[in-house]
């Protein structure tokens, strides 16, 4: 594991939770971050095979938008990506690796990192939404879906932690 | 004119941009760009996970409803996620799966690559080419996408309580959680 200077995790946490508040509050919604790479990946179909991609009915919702790209998650996420930056660039935390276990080859973490993410974008279309946009935001909406997605998330990675065991620890 | 706001497209977007750096330097400040740290929870080695993630629930679960019952927020136009139960818990299962193996979340994905991790970039790629797969699998999985439609419902409303007995529910339990996580990590040296 990489030495990283952290900050409190209740401190951080704090300023998470008023960001989501401000959010509701301004613009009547909460964080998602799964939305864009469906939306990204519609628009992607669209360039290369827009006959194909107009057949897939769940990419409608995005290809039938005059300016699909002008989407608040998608702008959301950009802001993820500045906001991590400055933050590892001024706690000179920014390092160019892949990071794994000590034990793995490169070539498996790219196995593991690209089949876990396509589990993840799946998963995230069927339960409309992330740990951001369903467990975070729903959860602090109270909404029950928020809490049968994170409880469902925790009990399943605990579950399934046990077998990945050896390339985490 | 009370809040949410009504504004331009381009307001909107660029205050997106705004609540999304904020977002992502609390991720990065707590280290979840780490994978490590990420997938620790599930390995009672690293607690950060639930700890940024109650904490910011409870922060804002008290503002929202609060901000609500004092009528400076009108909560019937904050988008509020519907519940559809089985492809939420299905969902919720699979992603545990995908959260284990790559080590991160599509948001946290976005960290760890902002902080120089390749490898979650190859996620972010993963993530895409899961949300293919489903819109090409949509046919065939509508009818479950769409079972189970319970529409808005929240926890006090399930329950037929007060919204404030489920958030000082939450409150005690995040309280005694975080109170029982920092003997634990006092008695392991973590």
């Amino acid at each position: 594991m990489r030495k990283g200077t952290y900050l409190s995790p209740y401190v951080t946490g704090t300023i998470l939770g008023l960001s989501l508040l401000a959010s509701f509050y301004a613009a009547g919604r909460g964080f998602g971050a799964s939305g864009p790479f469906s939306l990204v990946a519609g628009v992607g179909t669209n360039a290369v095979a827009p006959d194909y991609a107009g057949s897939l009915k769940y990419f409608s919702r995005y290809l039938d938008l005059p300016h699909p790209l002008l989407d608040w998650g998608l702008f959301l996420l950009i802001g993820v990506f500045l906001g991590g930056l400055a933050g590892a660039l001024s706690s000179r935390n920014f390092r160019l690796m892949f990071d794994k276990s000590a034990s793995m080859s490169v070539r498996t973490r790219v196995f593991t990192a690209f089949g876990g993410g396509m589990l993840i974008g799946f998963a995230a279309r069927l339960a409309r939404g992330c740990t951001s946009g369903v467990a975070l935001t729903g959860g602090s909406q109270l909404a029950l879906a928020g809490w049968v997605f994170v409880i469902a998330m925790f009990a399943s990675g605990f579950l399934f932690a046990t077998l990945f065991r050896r390339y985490w620890s | 004119m009370t809040a949410p706001f009504e504004m331009s497209d381009a307001a909107s977007l660029w205050l997106a941009l705004l609540f999304g750096i904020f977002f992502g330097l609390s991720l990065e400040r707590s280290g979840l760009g780490d994978p490590h740290k990420l997938t620790g929870v599930f390995y009672f080695q690293d607690f950060t996970v639930p700890k940024v993630m109650l904490t910011a629930i409870v922060v804002a679960s008290t503002g929202i409803y609060l901000l609500s019952d004092l009528h400076l927020m009108d909560l019937g136009r904050v988008y509020i996620i519907p519940t559809f139960f089985w492809p939420q818990l299905v969902g919720g299962l699979v992603f545990g799966v995908g959260f284990v193996v790559s080590g991160y979340c599509p948001g946290t994905a976005v960290t760890g690559f902002a902080s120089g991790r390749l490898d979650a970039l190859v996620t972010m790629a993963g993530v895409s080419a899961g949300s293919l797969l489903f819109a090409v699998l949509y046919p065939m999985l509508e009818g479950f996408y769409l079972t189970s439609d319970m529409g808005v419902v929240t926890v006090p409303g399930l329950l037929g309580v007060n919204h404030w007995v489920v958030i000082v529910a939450l409150i005690t339990m995040a309280g005694g959680m975080f109170y029982f996580l920092g003997r634990w990590e006092k008695r392991t040296g973590r």
